[in-house]
């Protein structure tokens, strides 16, 4: 009897302790939010429309806040030229619809240009988010079709071999239906000793992993000229609005020459970020 | 629960090439580790010597390591270009050897558990040096050594999982691939189950095979 008393008055202490946990997170988030309304009427603001669940550009952290390189990246512009920032997430169908009602002022989330080159006012890409293909350099595969017949190799569970596994997209598709085998590799590292070795005609690569191979291993490798898939990242702004874009662009060059822009990418290294980040070849 | 159904059948489908891996060792390792046994007990210093340092190394260094050396050596050591072609057989020649070394020691350990005696009274009865070997030796060495044999065996099962380092995927790369794909471990539990399963298989027929031999009791 003593013992289930022990043990209910235990319980009791939990849940009151778990219940004031759960009030100071919610206090702490509401009063997040309440704070740039006291203030919107000193700055201007500058609204950034993401979508929530697209980690590392954009997310929901579990206190409830938002993160992501491309948060970030608008902080730091908006701290530059003295805006009140706003995170604004949006539901990603009705992204047309909110940028055109000026509830969002660009969509800043890792956007991806390629397909989308006439429907926004672009920066120019910051992130390139592309699939290559590497072989050996003295190897006589000079385009896609020459992959015909040979042994493919990509990183098991990487964005590549998820990419060359899609049926639904009919050009890869055929493309891999047409390789002798399409083999996986447990890291890059092995994926390269394997290409180098002459166990695999071509590896499948995140063009960053690609770029750091290419230039720490000169002339052992070659990229082809064709890459597996295109994507490229920019933000994008209401078409015609090239006046903000301008803006915004030129103080992301002014980011990316005095090292702050990098140095935000380094945080999100965990997802190589820092190797995709493609702006470098656009600055003046 | 249909899932479950699917992936067992998937993680089913990597299991033929464990399975390859698995007897293909077992079959060579285990007449190879009886031929390194002799040599590591010879009488002659340098040969005795030189296996001894042989079984260390193999015994010494990770079978990753060795499975690499196996299949990437004869690119980066001898500039042999081999293809795809070479890694079943660079897998099975490592696992081999490595099991090898540890069954010679096994071996090695059996024949020299048998009482000198034995051999002085083969000797008398007018036995040759082979004869007292495969009939009065051998026969006893594999009744002792059944149970250290079923360790490495049990082990060999599991160390399967290691031909992935050379791009192998057998049962628990395939089980890994859909958990990753699937984001659930599911895979990984339905991939140790099979793994118990096979190793209580390989155990209840070690056990039966230590029965039979028992033939004095």
């Amino acid at each position: 009897m003593k013992n289930l008393k022990l043990f209910v008055s235990l319980i009791s202490i939990f849940a009151v302790v778990a219940l004031a946990a759960g009030c100071g997170n919610k206090t702490t988030a509401q009063v997040s939010e309440t704070v740039p309304e006291t203030t919107q009427a000193v700055a201007k603001k500058f609204i950034v429309g993401f979508d929530a669940e697209y980690p590392p550009y954009g997310y929901i952290t579990e206190s409830g806040t938002y993160e992501g390189f491309d948060l970030d990246l608008a902080q730091e512009f908006c701290n530059r030229k003295g805006y009140e920032f706003v995170a604004q997430p949006i539901d990603w169908d009705s992204k047309d619809l909110e940028l055109n009602s000026g509830n969002i002022d660009c969509i800043w989330n890792g956007f991806t240009v390629t397909g989308r080159e006439n429907d926004y006012t672009w920066t120019v890409p910051y992130v390139d988010n592309s699939i290559v293909l590497v072989v050996k350099a003295d190897s006589n595969i000079n385009a896609k079709a020459d992959l015909a017949g040979k042994v493919v190799m990509a990183q098991a569970g990487s964005s590549a071999l998820t990419a060359l596994e899609d049926e639904s997209d009919e050009e890869i598709f055929a493309l891999a239906k047409s390789f002798k085998s399409l083999e996986q590799c447990p890291d890059y590292n092995n994926g390269f000793m394997s290409l180098e070795s002459g166990m695999v005609d071509c590896l499948a690569v995140d063009i960053g992993v690609a770029k750091y191979q290419l230039n720490n291993s000169k002339g052992v490798f070659k990229q082809l000229p064709e890459n597996l898939s295109s994507e490229q990242y920019a933000i994008g702004f209401k078409k015609g609005n090239t006046a903000l874009k301008d803006e915004v662009q030129s103080v992301v060059f002014d980011m990316y020459k005095d090292g702050t822009f990098m140095k935000i990418a380094n945080k999100y290294s965990d997802f190589s970020l820092p190797d995709m980040v493609c702006l470098g070849e656009y600055v003046k | 629960m249909i899932n479950l159904n699917s992936i067992i059948i998937q993680v089913l489908g990597g299991a033929g090439a464990s399975l390859l891996i698995f007897f293909s060792t077992l079959v060579i390792s285990l007449p190879l580790g009886l031929l390194m046994a002799f040599p590591r007990m010879s009488k002659i210093k340098p040969i005795n010597y030189i296996f001894g340092f042989v079984i260390s190394l193999l015994r010494g260094t990770p079978l990753m390591l060795q499975l690499i050396v196996w299949y990437y050596g004869p690119y980066y050591i001898f500039g042999a270009t081999l293809g795809l072609s070479w890694r079943v057989p660079a897998i099975i020649i490592g696992f081999s050897i490595n099991y090898a070394a540890y069954f010679a020691e096994i071996f090695r350990s059996g024949i020299q558990s048998i009482p000198v005696g034995q051999y002085e009274a083969a000797s008398v009865l007018g036995y040759s040096r082979t004869q007292t070997f495969f009939k009065i030796v051998f026969p006893q060495m594999l009744k002792r050594v059944i149970p250290p044999v079923t360790n490495e065996i049990i082990t060999l099962v599991k160390d399967t999982s290691l031909a992935f380092v050379i791009t192998y995927s057998e049962m628990f790369t395939v089980a890994k691939q859909i958990a990753a794909a699937k984001t659930t471990i599911v895979p990984l539990f339905v991939a140790g189950s099979f793994y118990y399963i096979f190793n209580y298989l390989v155990a209840f027929v070690m056990e039966k095979v230590e029965k039979a031999f028992n033939y004095y009791k």
